[in-house]
């Protein structure tokens, strides 16, 4: 079973934005701390906003109640 | 040196065309010149820069190189077309490389900052640290997309990069209502319907060739049969545009007898007649009551120019046979000119050429523009 690590690598690799969000998100949720989460986050949020993927209104959101935007 | 351009010969060129001189060399062949000219002429002024046809859907993005400045050409998520300085206002690093549709924002790949069509900075990530996205310091409303003055007309987009030029409906208002007739939509035919030529020569030989019609039994006696040069009338309308005009233009046919259909509503002259202007500096126009091209001329250096050609008509949907070959008519009749405008360009190397003399009758079109040219470098070089 391959790492949320080697999935992003392999999402880098091959310009996979869309799927960056989605693991970007995986890796927020499983951060060990809130730091860790917010940076995840940007990262998801970033690749949302620049696909047009709605879910980049929901990550505006959590890092918004974090005071992270 | 720029600064060492002798206003006395630019007073040479502005003299009544009976006497003027055409302009001298140096504008032609010295690279410090073309410096100048691309200040006073091409920058102050509304450049044609692209068709609007080069961004058809919202969301797309081509990256155009004009006279060194990288530019973004864009159309937004309201359907406007905008240019933008194509650099992230962080480390001034270039947007983006190659066309592609903006599927939501544009991202900067060196540290990811976001911006929308519009031009706005939405997304500044980690800029106050890992995770942290905003700082004090930095005001996202300060800092969106450098947007370049631009304006549609004929589907062209025209920009004043320097900002300073009257709005492009004052400065052309004259050609505008000179050619409302074909103020209506009109439909790039495609991507059979455009093409590009290198040219070995200065911008301005191109315009100069345009202008006339002096050449044509010359250089296109193709024309000869159908369009006799006493059929073509000389318009020079002194500071604004110059060019000629034709009272026998006929109709392409396929060899099943059909045409393009008409513009809506056209006055009874363009029955049978059509017009070629240039839009000062750089796009050369022509309009028949069938179809219309655009030519965006791209100063590359000053020995180099690319022609950019595009075919419209009045309708959406033609027929595609008989637009391919009005495509390869006009490409045939461009192709043409080449020898004439390399052969002028070359012939600028000559240290006895003074600039020449013009026809009275014949060049008035190519001095209007010159006279124009000179009066723009007079402009910027403070000239009393």
């Amino acid at each position: 079973m391959t790492t949320l690590q080697d999935r992003l690598l392999a999402a880098h690799a091959c310009d996979d934005r869309a799927a960056l969000v989605g693991l970007y998100t995986e890796a927020a949720d499983t951060a060990g701390d809130i730091d860790a989460a917010c940076f995840f986050l940007t990262h998801a949020y970033v690749f949302a906003l620049e696909e047009g993927d709605p879910a980049s209104t929901t990550l505006f959101q959590r890092l918004k109640a974090e005071g992270r935007v | 040196m720029a600064k060492d351009i002798p206003l006395q010969t630019l007073d040479a060129v502005r003299q009544p065309i009976e006497t003027a001189n055409g302009l001298p060399n140096a504008h032609y062949i010295d690279p410090d010149v073309f410096n100048v000219e691309k200040q006073a002429v091409l920058c102050a002024n509304w450049a044609g820069l692209a068709a609007a046809a080069d961004v058809p859907e919202l969301g797309d993005a081509k990256p155009i190189e004009f006279l060194g400045i990288p530019l973004l050409l864009v159309r937004d998520r309201q359907g406007q077309v905008r240019v933008f300085q194509n650099i992230c206002r962080h480390r001034g690093m270039i947007l983006v490389s190659e066309a592609k549709k903006i599927e939501g924002a544009i991202r900067c790949p060196y540290h990811s900052w976001c911006y929308s069509t519009e031009g706005k900075l939405v997304s500044t990530p980690h800029v106050g640290g890992p995770g942290h996205n905003t700082h004090d310091a930095i005001d996202k409303s300060l800092l969106g997309l450098i947007e370049v003055r631009s304006h549609i007309w004929f589907e062209t987009v025209f920009i004043n990069i320097d900002g300073n030029a009257a709005p492009f409906e004052e400065v052309h208002a004259d050609l505008i209502a000179r050619w409302s007739d074909f103020d209506q939509p009109m439909y790039h035919g495609g991507a059979d319907s455009t093409f590009t030529l290198e040219v070995k020569t200065n911008w301005k030989l191109a315009v100069e060739n345009y202008c006339e019609s002096y050449h044509l039994p010359w250089v296109h006696p193709g024309l000869n049969s159908y369009s006799r040069l006493e059929d073509h009338y000389n318009i020079d309308e002194k500071g604004k545009f110059s060019g000629q005009g034709t009272l026998v233009y006929r109709q392409l046919t396929g060899d099943d007898g059909a045409v393009f259909p008409d513009f809506a509503g056209l006055d009874e002259k363009w029955t049978e007649g059509g017009e070629y202007l240039t839009v000062y500096p750089n796009v050369l126009l022509g309009v028949q009551r069938d179809h219309t091209f655009v030519i965006i001329l791209e100063p590359v250096t000053h020995e180099q120019t690319r022609e950019h050609i595009h075919l419209y008509y009045a309708s959406p949907q033609t027929n595609d046979a008989l637009r391919a070959k009005n495509t390869v008519q006009w490409r045939g009749i461009f192709e043409e000119d080449v020898f004439v405008v390399e052969g002028m360009q070359k012939g600028r190397h000559s240290p006895g050429f003074d600039g020449g003399r013009f026809s009275p009758a014949m060049d008035g079109p190519t001095h209007c523009f010159h006279d124009w040219v000179a009066g723009k470098v007079a402009e910027h070089l403070g000239a009393p």
